[in-house]
């Protein structure tokens, strides 16, 4: 067992973690942050993806220790100040949304994005999401909430 | 589910080589991302020492002789450092291509390295920059060619005491360098083939042709045989033909005649034609 | 006004926020984990099975075999013949054997582990071809599951009269699901002494009644709650983990949650049936068609699942929505024991799709006509004869949705070597197949005022449960603020059918049309469109007992002749267009799909976003099915060696939506689910004998496929 003490969706946090256990298994069962899925566990799916400092990384693959003194963000963080983020409102809109499973990574990778690049391109985009599979949607409307969502955080800078 | 082990992160190389002598069956992790899916698909380790944080593995340094890459630095940095595009521009691209963005932003190429896939992308490109791997464990320090280290698929001589502590690329600057790869999908798939290239031209003539070739034998493979004939060589599609029946010969030496290569060898005919026409 | 209007998405708002509980995310107090022992044997007896030294690990609660079924070990969805565990023989590998429950998902799996099971192997059925001819029964009735045919008019008299004859052979294989999220759920008994499971699912009136054969006990003591399901694709219509969740309860007393790896997923679940298509088109050199036959053998594994469904679906679709006066289709499902094939999104018209459409161009090659010529010529129209000779009285949208693709099919250029387009048509008959498939709902108030609408539809992701507020809405003339949704629950809800045959929003958008029309009624009674609150009028009747409104559809179809499959198996189809550029590079083999124009005449479009979700989500799984998706059994294991298109893989769409009413449907509607994929693998594949000039006839035409073909192609 180990003590792991990180910042969580922008609250310090510490906990307890067995050596073998990964940060997906840690963060549902531990901390009950269940937007994080367990797709396939191999690092093939992208429905367990985090940010880790503002890094898209699986989380199935990342041994929970690996947590210790990172940045961890989950979706929450999105709409931690109360209000929805414009990425989650524009998903919401261009109907970018169908059964979600794969909602909460796509959200973190495109924050990943417009952190880096806030006036992304069709291309930048699809690479962004390039490791997150989405087998309902076909990607298109996802990729216009990502456009939307950059161009009004734009105006809001 | 992942088998039980106890895990130490070290925070300095001495660390990292400390524990490698003294704990029992030690396995270095850094990314994680091909050990984690051999261990939830059941391999066994007593330990695991994380050195994804390790200083001296994570630098880059840049001389005139060459450069000298960290093996914990991952696949996202390398495709992005401005010194590995400048200087290992096929390196570069091959990192850029591994995986899925998680994945690089996890993967190093030390990780790619020892992990010694025949379709790992990195490979090529170290080989025509003649890397030289530091391996080191408590007692002593060597240094040793790429290609004498991967020995099988799958398989390195790396020994389980030692650490990859760095990997030394020759530059190579005023060359056509790339790195070419087929896959099944656009991306985020294993490489069915993979070319690394660095060609210079001077007055129609090929001053100097680097090649490796991926995921067509059991090891990725510099056809030096290959290189030579080119070297110096006129510009033609004669001597292009013959450097190219050359390779697949060597290839086919290697391997014998594998199922695949009634897809791979014409695949790799049309890339080589593309890579030496320029 | 909210039909037609993109009204958000009901569920959208907890998804994006994370907190949407699929079955996984689910917790209960004291919960226990379960875990299935699966064969490892593709055909085999059971002689023996060691179960001491799982029972002895610490923390197993329970070990079950078929022996503690106080009920019937038997499920299925058409008819009761696959075991929930097996009764010493085991017919496929992956099938269920034992279930493990522990305190914990490791200690359960780990015990599964530790079981030993000795087999007897038995010859192994692997393809449909051996199942014909073996003398090996899979089951005691003999190895032909079932056998369908199309007959109308004279086949060989109308080959006797074409100009042009073009006869080829067409074959796919096993596609999954491969939804994000795999099979879960969670169950219990609550206060009353009923079981309750939550699971992931497209169903939950049928997982209740299969619960209570399992158990013996009374359907009424059952409740199965829909959890948000993360897709479904006809692949969560069977019982999956329900069954062995409410065993495990029922002997433990306790609540216990199930859940299977990807790799579970893969092996033992079901898939779409790989297909022989033998194809022989006839047609006069103006390009009408004559005749046509097909031969259809399908590999449907050894349980029938959805087999007897795909087989018929199969041969009434097999001619494309086109006139043909003559047809002869035989189209036989062979037990093998390979995979469990199932239902899975088209049930069967996707890979005949691939042969029609690729038959019809090349008829058209041959007589020198264009593609979009020769189906505009051919293309089912109102009044036209199908080939089970039913007259589409109305909504036959598919000369509109060709209409809608032609300025660009007309306008198209080469964009160099390796550059080619194609087409792909489709008609698909919403709803079962010639058989009732009744929607029931209700609507009632409640005492402050608003309205409730019990629905049974499970919304897979699709979009259902905002369809069906939107058509509630306009059939009353009240805003959604006014209303409340209750679903997605036995205990509150009658039976609307399973998500699947692209049904539910025309046959439950017209069960709530319906509900709605008689709580119209009542309201116009009371005043409430003449100004009277609906708070007062709710208030007043809860003094008497608030009415309740049940609304009900079942689509008017005949049942299809035995012999000759004749008749009106649907009371509407959808139709559509799909228009595919791609690029070839000739080196490596690499097809890429560049654009798609999507034509759907769904009717009415109830919801456009939704619309426009479905057929670019089709778009993915028809790149998919085209180009690189191939389930390898015993080879395929997870994600990385099943590849699906990633967003780099996705060509550019653009989304025509036709609407030609449909009078029997909601608002004009009919359907989408399907139709969205339906033709674009073939469209793909036409492309690409565009861009090249090599006809591929075997799915996935991947890259290894495509450049052997090319380069024997330059051979020649």
């Amino acid at each position: 067992m180990k003590t792991i003490s990180f910042v969580l969706n922008g609250k310090k946090t510490s906990i307890e973690v067995d050596d073998n256990e990964t940060l997906l298994g840690a963060l549902r069962e531990r901390l009950g942050i269940t937007s994080v899925k367990e797709g396939c566990g191999i690092g093939e799916c992208g429905t367990c993806t985090v940010l880790v400092d503002d890094e898209p990384h699986y989380s199935c693959l990342t041994l929970a220790s690996k947590a210790n003194g990172r940045d961890i963000k989950t979706v929450e963080y999105l709409s931690s100040s109360g209000a929805l983020h414009p990425l989650q409102e524009a998903f919401i809109k261009s109907g970018a949304v169908q059964c979600g499973y794969c909602t909460p990574g796509m959200l973190l990778c495109a924050y990943s994005l417009l952190l880096k690049n806030a006036d992304p391109d069709a291309r930048d985009i699809k690479e962004a999401i390039s490791g997150n599979l989405c087998r309902c949607t076909g990607y298109i409307q996802i990729e216009e909430a990502i456009k939307n969502a950059a161009e009004i955080c734009k105006c809001d800078r | 589910m992942l088998p039980k082990f106890a895990s130490v992160i070290a925070k300095t190389r001495e660390e990292a080589l400390s524990w490698l002598s003294s704990l029992e069956n030690p396995r270095i992790i850094a990314g994680g991302t091909d050990l984690m899916v051999k261990m939830r698909a059941g391999k066994q380790y007593n330990h695991v020492i994380d050195v994804a944080g390790v200083p001296e593995l994570l630098t880059l340094t840049e001389t005139d002789e060459g450069l000298s890459l960290g093996p914990a630095i991952t696949h996202a940095r390398l495709s992005i450092s401005e010194p590995i595009i400048r200087n290992a521009r096929s390196l570069a691209l091959a990192c850029g291509l591994v995986g899925s963005p998680q994945i690089r932003n996890m993967g190093t190429i030390g990780g790619n390295l020892a992990n010694a896939s025949p379709a790992a992308d990195s490979i090529p490109p170290l080989l025509i920059h003649d890397a030289v791997l530091v391996l080191e464990s408590r007692e002593a320090r060597r240094r040793v060619p790429l290609e004498e280290v991967i020995v099988a698929p799958y398989v390195t001589s790396i020994d389980r005491k030692e650490l990859l502590s760095s990997i030394e690329i020759n530059p190579l600057r005023g060359y056509r360098e790339g790195y070419r790869r087929v896959a099944k999908r656009a991306t985020w798939a294993i490489s069915r083939l993979g070319v690394a290239f660095a060609i210079r031209e001077d007055k129609g003539r090929f001053a100097d042709v680097k090649l490796a070739i991926g995921s067509c034998t059991p090891m990725p493979f510099r056809p030096k045989k290959v290189e030579d004939l080119l070297r110096g060589a006129e510009k033609s599609e004669v001597i292009i033909t013959e450097a190219i029946r050359m390779a697949l010969e060597e290839i086919k030496l290697i391997s014998g005649i594998r199922p695949s290569y009634a897809y791979k060898l014409p695949v790799l005919q049309g890339i080589l034609e593309e890579v030496l026409r320029g | 006004m909210f039909i037609g209007q993109d009204i958000t998405r009901v569920d959208a708002l907890d998804k994006v926020l994370g907190t949407a509980a699929f079955a996984h995310d689910l917790k209960k107090d004291t919960m226990l984990f379960a875990c299935v022992v699966r064969s490892s044997r593709p055909h085999a007896m059971i002689r023996k099975i060691d179960v001491s030294a799982a029972l002895a690990l610490d923390g197993v609660v329970k070990v079950l075999s078929h022996k503690d079924i106080p009920g019937e070990n038997l499920f299925g969805a058409i008819k009761k013949d696959q075991p929930f565990l097996a009764e010493g023989r085991v017919r496929y590998k992956g099938e269920a054997i034992l279930v493990i429950v522990g305190i914990t998902e490791e200690i359960a799996r780990t015990a599964s582990g530790l079981v030993e099971i000795e087999y007897e192997d038995l010859e192994y059925i692997s393809d449909p071809f051996l199942s014909m001819r073996s003398p090996i029964l899979i089951h005691d009735g003999g190895n032909l599951l079932s056998h369908r045919k199309v007959i109308k008019g004279d086949a060989g008299k109308g080959f006797e009269s074409s100009d042009v004859i073009v006869e080829n052979t067409y074959s796919t294989t096993w596609i999954d699901h491969a939804y994000m999220e795999t099979e879960a759920g969670i169950g219990y008994t609550d206060e009353r002494g009923h079981i309750v499971v939550a699971s992931s699912t497209q169903n939950i009136h049928y997982k209740m009644k299969e619960i209570a054969r399992l158990l013996a006990i009374p359907p009424e003591q059952v409740r199965v709650v829909q959890a948000t399901t993360g897709g479904g694709f006809g692949g969560k219509l069977d019982v999956t983990v329900e069954g062995y969740i409410a065993l495990a309860v029922y002997h433990t007393k306790r609540p216990v949650v199930m859940r299977y790896t990807r790799e579970e997923s893969f092996l033992g679940q079901t898939k779409r049936h790989p297909l022989y298509i033998e194809y022989k088109t006839g047609a006069r050199k103006d390009g009408s068609l004559t005749a046509v036959e097909v031969n259809i053998v399908g590999d449907t594994g050894p349980y029938i699942s959805y087999g007897e469904t795909v087989c018929l679906r199969a041969a009434v679709h097999a001619t494309g929505p086109y006139e043909v006066p003559n047809v002869l289709v035989n189209s036989r499902m062979f037990y093998t024991n390979n995979p469990v094939s199932g239902a899975m999104r088209g049930f069967g018209v996707p890979q005949l799709a691939l042969a029609h459409e690729s038959q019809l161009d090349e008829i058209a090659q041959r007589i020198g006509m264009d593609p979009l010529d020769i189906r505009m010529k051919n293309a089912l129209k109102r009044g036209s004869l199908t080939a089970t000779s039913q007259v589409l009285n109305h909504s036959a949208g598919l000369l509109e949705t060709l209409k809608g693709i032609e300025p660009f099919w007309r306008a198209r250029r080469k964009q160099g070597p390796g550059s080619g387009f194609g087409l792909g048509c489709m008609y698909y008959g919403i709803g079962n197949t010639g058989i009732s498939n009744p929607s029931s709902c209700y609507l009632t108030f409640t005492p402050e005022g608003r309205v409730e609408m019990h629905s049974g539809v499970c919304d897979i992701g699709q979009g259902s449960d905002t369809v069906l507020l939107q058509i509630l809405c306009d059939a009353l003339g009240m805003e959604e603020m006014g209303i409340d949704l209750v679903r997605g629950d036995t205990d509150t809800s009658f039976d609307a059918g399973s998500t699947s045959a692209s049904r539910q929003t025309y046959i439950s958008g017209m069960a709530v049309c319906d509900a709605a029309q008689k709580m119209r009624e009542y309201l116009e009674g009371q005043g409430y469109y003449s100004g009277k609150p609906l708070k007062d009028i709710c208030r007043e009747a809860a003094e008497k007992g608030l009415p309740v409104f049940n609304g009900h559809f079942d689509p008017p179809t005949t049942a299809p002749d035995p012999e000759t499959s004749q008749g009106a198996p649907y009371a509407t189809y959808a139709f559509a267009t799909h228009m595919t550029e791609v690029h070839v590079d000739e080196v490596t083999g690499v097809c890429k799909a560049v654009k798609v124009h999507a034509a759907h005449d769904v009717g009415r479009a109830i919801n456009v976003s939704n619309v426009k979700g479905q057929i670019y989500g089709g778009v993915a799984m028809g790149v998919g099915l085209a180009l690189m998706e191939e389930f390898i059994p015993g080879k395929t294991e997870s994600f990385d060696n099943y590849y699906l298109p990633t967003s780099m893989d996705m060509p550019e769409v653009e989304a025509i939506v036709v609407e030609d009413r449909e009078p029997t449907g909601p608002f004009g509607a009919k359907g989408v689910g399907e139709p969205a994929l339906i033709p674009q693998a073939a469209a793909i594949v036409n492309a690409i004998k565009d861009a090249t000039g090599v006809r591929m006839r075997q799915l996935p035409c991947d890259i290894e496929r495509l450049k052997l073909a090319l380069e024997k192609n330059k051979v020649k």
